[in-house]
């Protein structure tokens, strides 16, 4: 399995980039999930690493070599689409067969290769029939199978469980999860749904408008996002960010409570509080006090959302089946563990409440 | 209650009306063909007889006989020319269009557009337009008289097809090809065996629409070819039909004759024409 390294990697549109400049290592072995917002350029970066687009500036290399320019053939690298991108005349089994046997391999060798990948994914009773003749669950096994069959040094998966319902989705994703276990391949993953980010991902690359806006451990982009996109991107529901200002007593909501903290000369910030790091409180203890307008309740939990009286929305994740009504008062207490702060230019200043130490957020290369 | 009636009535009568209607202007367009039919077991005499008859009475089938077993028009010969002319164009049309269709429909390159747009306006320019100097290029190549001129255009595409085919080929997702160019196949494998199982159907509806025009093309092969044996039937038809005016009846029998391949292509293919006839929106 090889590492892939992007070094300086730009791609233009006409005159409009998209990818702006990316330096990335994925370590061989490593499962790398890309994310982001729907136009963010990672469909067309993971699509320049298998070579389906031009690299107009910069260098791909994947296993040690530069592939910048060479065919999506032979640069080592299987993918997985979203639309499963069977070819719909052939069987599963001919499906598996076509790279192999474009490779020039034999008979026999195909068969045992196609032979081995059906059972590893359980797929063989689905060899002899064609894409038409199975679920999209089934499909997307195959079209799984037709990247393990080659043995890539890589493996790129494009969305693959966006067109499966939400309980194939889970075992898909834990399908995948083994397998990156037991083939121990280097994996690149796009997807726009967190929970696969966050389940699969060894390390997630956040990306926003062709640039990389974090990249670290899921736990270090949720708990210490880098700057405000990424705090508002990662998690949900996302992440409540309010206006402060750093006094000589600590952090000073700008509607009044001091949550002390680290101090300044009256500094604007922002205050970055996860919806679940808020806790229903007295009156004369919460630090803010807002008017609920939604209430969902999740069985296991409830997600409050209220209106503080400057305007400003804010989200409450509790425990529990809590009963409110709707147009309620209700009061609001920070937690200070695991909360950010962000300054005037939206970068992170710290954690400083935080216990987890976030290492570093500039490319890893 | 009453009222939902009374609008199934109304409905039934604008249905009546709607079949009526339609039934009388397949009549007048059916004429023409039921005339040939019945003209073709007639004889000369009773085509033109007082009062008109609606069936021949009677049936002369001896009048195909009379019409495969005359040295003046060799009609099966011809019917074979026909059948080669049109057989090699829809072959020809079918792969050279389909290849321009994926150059156009499923690869990105610069200037294809403009391109596109440069062989779609070649099907404003009528063929009597460019004829003479066309003419003129094959006689100098000493090929008039063969069907190297009515062929040969077809190894190149036809803007009509590439128009057609492309839009076929545009539905084919692209993350199919490019699931095969990571397996490996080139360009030209991904058409043939990746691409062209997929768009069989229109493929085929481009060789029919093909076969049906070739059958018919009249003009192209008039001044090409000079040799009787060398015509296919529609000017053989009409060489005869011009030399021997007052035979009718062998007239219509060959018109019939000349027919009956493509009304039984039709009927076998209906659905596909008319699949084919809505692709391309000229219905």
């Amino acid at each position: 399995m090889g590492a892939v390294r992007l070094t300086g990697v730009r791609k233009l549109y006409g005159t409009i980039e998209v990818i702006k400049g990316i330096d990335l290592t994925v370590a061989a072995g490593e499962l790398v999930v890309f994310v982001g917002p729907s136009g963010c350029g990672k469909s067309t970066l993971l699509r320049m690493i298998a070579g389906l687009e031009d690299v107009d500036y910069g260098v791909v290399e994947i296993a040690g070599k530069d592939v910048t320019e060479a065919p999506p053939a032979q640069r080592g690298v299987a993918m997985v689409f979203q639309n499963y991108a069977l070819y719909p005349h052939m069987t599963a089994y001919d499906n598996l067969a076509y790279g192999l046997r474009r490779a020039g391999m034999g008979r026999v060798e195909v068969d045992q290769r196609v032979q081995e990948t059906a059972a590893l994914l359980q797929i063989t009773e689905l060899l002899p029939r064609k894409p038409k003749a199975m679920s999209g669950g089934q499909r997307q096994r195959v079209a799984i199978g037709r990247a393990i069959v080659r043995k890539p040094e890589v493996f790129l998966f494009d969305e693959p469980l966006s067109n499966l319902d939400a309980a194939l989705r889970v075992e898909m994703r834990s399908q995948i999860a083994r397998l990156h276990h037991e083939l121990a391949a280097t994996m690149i993953f796009v997807t726009h749904d967190q929970v696969e980010a966050m389940t699969l991902a060894d390390r997630i690359v956040v990306l926003n408008v062709g640039r990389v806006e974090q990249i670290g451990s899921p736990r270090e982009v949720y708990h210490n996002p880098a700057n405000l996109f990424v705090a508002g991107f990662i998690g949900s529901p996302a992440m409540n960010l309010l206006p402060a200002t750093l006094g000589p007593n600590g952090v000073a909501l700008l509607s009044g409570p001091v949550l002390g903290g680290p101090t300044g000369t009256g500094q604007e910030v922002t205050l970055g509080v996860r919806p679940d790091r808020l806790t229903l409180a007295p009156p004369e203890a919460a630090h803010l006090t807002g008017e609920a307008r939604l209430i969902e309740h999740l069985g296991d939990e409830t997600i409050l959302h209220l209106r503080l009286p400057e305007g400003r929305a804010l989200t409450m994740k509790l425990q529990g089946d809590v009963s409110l009504q709707i147009g309620e008062r209700v009061h609001a207490r920070i937690d200070m563990a695991g909360a950010c702060l962000f300054g005037a230019d939206g970068m992170a200043l710290s954690s400083m409440f935080s216990k987890i130490v976030m290492s570093s957020h500039a490319p890893i290369g | 209650m009453s009222e939902r009636r009374k609008a199934t009535v109304g409905t039934r009568i604008g249905m009546l009306a709607y079949h009526a209607l339609m039934l009388t202007i397949s009549a007048v367009f059916l004429l023409p063909f039921y005339w040939m039919t019945i003209s073709a077991y007639k004889s000369n005499a009773e085509i033109f007889s007082d009062p008109v008859t609606l069936f021949p009475d009677p049936i002369r089938w001896e009048n195909i006989s009379a019409l495969l077993t005359r040295d003046d028009f060799p009609f099966v010969q011809q019917f074979l020319n026909s059948v080669f002319y049109a057989g090699t164009v829809a072959v020809l049309v079918c792969l050279s269009c389909s290849l321009a269709a994926y150059s156009f429909g499923c690869l990105r390159w610069r200037g294809r557009n403009l391109v596109f747009a440069l062989t779609v306006c070649a099907l404003l320019m009528p063929t009597i337009v460019t004829f003479l100097p066309v003419y003129l290029a094959w006689s100098k190549l000493g090929l008039n008289g063969t069907y190297w001129p009515l062929i040969t255009p077809f190894l190149f595409g036809d803007a009509f097809f590439i128009f057609m085919l492309r839009q076929f080929f545009m539905g084919v997702p692209r993350e199919v090809l490019d699931a095969a160019r990571l397996d490996g196949a080139s360009e030209f494998r991904i058409w043939w065996q990746i691409v062209m199982p997929q768009v069989r159907t229109p493929l085929v509806i481009a060789g029919l629409f093909a076969t049906v025009y070739t059958w018919n093309e009249f003009f192209l092969p008039l001044i090409y070819l000079q040799d009787r044996e060398a015509f296919p039937l529609s000017v053989g038809l009409f060489t005869f039909q011009s030399q021997r005016a007052v035979e009718w009846s062998v007239s219509m029998m060959g018109a019939f004759l000349t027919a009956i391949p493509m009304v039984l292509l039709f009927l076998f293919t209906q659905r596909l024409f008319q699949r084919g006839l809505s692709s391309t929106g000229l219905k």
